[in-house]
């Protein structure tokens, strides 16, 4: 009685053994599954981090290029810049010289015109004082003569000429005038 | 095999007294900048600023060719001084990047040494911010124009006073800076660190040299008072 108890408790053993051991051996089974999946997992993220590290590098490389030409195309654009601002300095003398260069040329084609009216006034001027010279001189000939002589149209002349000498005064001042204000 | 290790050493403590190398030089342009507390992106961009804004005046009233500066505000306006187009017949403007541009004198201020300009056509030139106060004793400025009729120039100084004393006829207070002001520098921006106008540059005082100008202000309340007469034309 005693042996078969002691039997039946080691065959009971025995089968928790073997249950054991299955499960044992069906759970490791079941972990090497999962782990040849994260395996597969890791190596394939192993792959993705290669590959982007990869696009990383690639970009840095373009970045570092870009940024290489960058600071080119910046020292380019600030010696572009600085030329831009010479020819500009070159321009702006040049036109001061233009503009003093036109008023002086404005300047003096009026004085040329003030002189040239002031000369052909004081031309007629002279003419018309020859002219009362020569009158006078006839009047007084002609009085020493013993005639009759008619002062009139000689005061008539003379009003006359002095008005035009009086033009050609004034022609002569607005010249002279005109010179004094010339551009130094 | 001991000496080798020892030459190794050698080297290795040799190497390691070489200094570091010097470092990078700032642009020569943004040099001008350096006494002020920018950084080179900074200082820059207020360089640019300062350029875009400056103008050159040529003006030619009483058979006399007078140079000057100025500044654009939004508009076509241009502001300079009154000595720098007073009874004019002519009067164009230049840009940095060599722009003529013709201009009329819309007013001249009666008690202050500022006029403004009206440009004949607006080209889109780049503006000035004016700000709200003037300097301060102490405070960083720079100085832009084109003294002596030639090329833009930009100086830094600090204010030396801000004074409401009368000074060269100047009723409405001075700014005093010292730095470096040119003949042709009149009428031209002076800016702060942010490239805001703080002034209007108006004269050297010869017996300090130091430069004077008008305070921003001045030019707001001007400007806000439409305080500016017609010229007077005559000689």
């Amino acid at each position: 009685m005693a042996v078969r108890g002691r039997t039946a408790v080691v065959a009971v053993v025995w089968a928790a053994l073997l249950a054991v051991a299955a499960a044992g051996a069906a759970a490791a089974w079941q972990q090497r599954g999962v782990a040849d999946q994260w395996r597969d997992r890791a190596v394939a993220r192993q792959t993705e981090r290669d590959e982007a590290l990869g696009r990383v590098e690639a970009l840095q490389r373009q970045l570092d290029e870009v940024t290489a030409s960058l600071a080119t195309s910046e020292a380019d654009v600030a010696a572009l810049e600085q030329r831009i601002s010479e020819l500009a300095n070159e321009k702006a003398q040049a036109e001061d010289t233009a503009t003093t260069v036109q008023v002086q040329r404005d300047a003096v084609v009026d004085l040329t015109q003030k002189v040239a009216t002031s000369v052909t006034s004081l031309d007629e001027c002279v003419t018309r004082l020859l002219v009362l010279q020569r009158e006078s001189v006839e009047a007084f000939n002609a009085a020493a003569a013993g005639q009759d002589v008619d002062v009139e149209p000689l005061n008539a002349s003379l009003r006359e000429t002095t008005g035009f000498c009086d033009d050609a005064r004034a022609a002569a001042a607005q010249a002279a005038a005109a010179a004094e204000a010339l551009p130094r | 095999m001991r000496r080798s290790g020892v030459l190794l050493a050698a080297v290795l403590a040799l190497g390691a007294c070489v200094p570091a190398p010097p470092p990078e030089e700032p642009r020569a342009d943004v040099a001008v900048l350096e006494g002020l507390d920018l950084d080179e992106p900074a200082a820059e961009s207020v360089l640019r600023r300062a350029r875009e804004i400056t103008v050159r005046i040529r003006s030619f009233g009483c058979d006399q060719l007078g140079i000057g500066s100025g500044f654009v505000l939004p508009g076509g306006v241009v502001v300079t001084n009154r000595h720098v187009v007073e009874e004019p017949r002519e009067v164009t403007l230049n840009t940095w990047d060599g722009r003529s541009l013709r201009a009329a004198v819309d007013g001249v201020a009666v008690d202050s040494d500022l006029a403004v300009l009206t440009l004949a056509a607006d080209p889109g030139l780049p503006v000035a911010e004016l700000a709200g106060e003037p300097p301060e004793p102490g405070q960083d400025v720079i100085a832009v124009g084109y003294p002596g009729g030639g090329p833009a120039t930009v100086s830094t100084g600090r204010v030396v006073d801000v004074t409401d004393a009368q000074v060269l006829g100047e009723p409405a207070g001075v700014v005093v800076v010292d730095a470096p002001i040119r003949q042709g520098n009149s009428g031209g921006p002076l800016l702060d660190e942010q490239g805001r106008v703080v002034g209007v540059v108006f004269a050297l005082d010869v017996r300090t040299g130091y430069g004077l100008a008008v305070p921003v202000t001045t030019l707001l309340e001007r400007l806000g008072a439409d305080a500016f007469a017609a010229p007077s034309g005559s000689c």
